[in-house]
This record gives C-alpha cells, structure tokens and sequence, in this order.
C-alpha cells in the first residue's frame, strides 16, 4: 500500500497564500518524491504547481488540508504543514 | 545568482514589446520564485520605443543561461520573430540549451520561474511554462 498523510493547517491570519509564501510552499514540496495536494475554499490544487495554488485564493486564517501519497508522504505533510503555520 | 548548492539553475529570458511589462514581470517572478534564477529582460525597441531589440534579446540570452540553460518567455508575434533571429545567429552549442516556450507570459514565467528555483532540468522548466497554457484563472 502507498502511504498516505493528511494534515488540517491555519494560515496565519495576515499571510496570505500568494507571491512569495506560495512560492516558497511550492519549492518545499518539490523536494518531496509523493504527490502533494492542497484543499482549500473548495478548491483543490496539485501542491507543485505555483499557478494552481496561487488558484486557490487562500486568504490569511484559511484552513488548507494538505495532504500526500508516495513513501515520504508523513514527512512532506509535518513539513509543509510547520512550513504554513510558521509563515510571517 | 543561477546556482544552488553549485549546480546551475535554468535561467529566464523575458522579451516584450515593453520594458516596463519585462522588468515587472522579471520583478514579480523573483517575488514568487526567490533571487537565485537568473531572470533577464529584453523589454522595448532601440531607443526606449516599444519593440524588440534583436542585439539585446541575443545578450539577454546569453546572460541567462548560466550552464544549465535558459527558457525563453515572449509577448507578443514578433517577438518570436526576434527570438528566432537571435537563436540563429547564436552557434550550436548555446542553443542547445535555449528553449523558447510557448506559453503566456506571465502565468508562464512564475511557473517556470518556480520550477527552475527548485533545480529542476531545462526540459522540465521549459515544461512548466508551457503548462500555463492550460490553468484557468477562474
């Protein structure tokens, strides 16, 4: 079986997923083999495309679930979710 | 600029008929993609008008490519044509590792732009930009 990792995160309430934290969240899930998605407003966006999560509209204080599948998934999730709540 | 860890990052080359659509373009892909791709403007015609350059876009295209080569992202019509001009006028070996995208301009350059700040190979940036051809905006 593939493993699997889902984790429920806030963006902090004046950062929004835009410009440079969409980049950075971006890169960071680039480094990770699994395949990334991200929840969030309804919408869903592949987590290594920047036009796709910059799609989201993630607004400051919205909740994203960001989840992944392939071996290093429970990794890329603790990474992105620290990642998303210690933007400032 | 152009490298992480030691190893080079594909660069970016922006032609536009428009030096202020290339530089803030050049200015919102570094926001997004970070300052270690060397992106490269070649924005207006000789003078200051609006335009392409064809001696300025072949510089911008050689600036860019820092080893592991450079995507090239244009405007409009004959900018394509510059591009093209400058490329032949270039020899074998430097071409190789320019590839022009055909993609929007600025959906195309922040994806790229990302793409390349991750390290990834010259076919898989240039990839990433033409995949902004597809992504809806609504």
């Amino acid at each position: 079986m593939v493993p699997e990792s889902s984790e429920l995160v806030r963006l902090p309430p004046s950062v929004a997923l835009h410009a440079r934290p969409a980049g950075a969240f971006v890169r960071a899930a680039a480094s990770f083999a699994a395949s990334i998605e991200v929840r969030a407003n309804g919408r869903q966006a592949n987590g290594k495309s920047i036009l796709e999560i910059l799609g989201l509209g993630a607004d400051g204080g919205s909740e994203l679930t960001i989840s992944a599948s392939g071996d290093d998934a429970a990794a890329a999730v603790a990474d992105l979710a620290e990642l998303v709540a210690t933007f400032s | 600029m152009g490298s992480t860890n030691g190893h080079a990052l594909v660069g970016l080359v922006i032609v536009s008929h428009s030096a202020s659509i290339a530089d803030g373009v050049a200015e919102l892909v570094a926001q997004v993609a970070g300052p270690d791709v060397a992106i490269i403007t070649a924005g207006g015609g000789p003078d200051g008008t609006l335009g392409t350059d064809g001696g300025r876009v072949r510089e911008a295209l050689l600036a860019a490519d820092t080893g592991a080569g450079a995507v090239v992202l244009v405007d409009l019509g004959s900018a394509v044509l510059s591009v093209r001009a400058a490329l032949a006028e270039l020899e074998g070996e430097a071409t190789s590792r320019l590839a022009l995208a055909d993609a929007p301009l600025v959906e195309g350059a922040i994806s790229a732009g990302v793409t390349a700040s991750t390290g990834a190979p010259l076919a898989e940036v240039a990839a990433a930009a033409e995949e902004a051809r597809g992504a809806r905006k609504l």
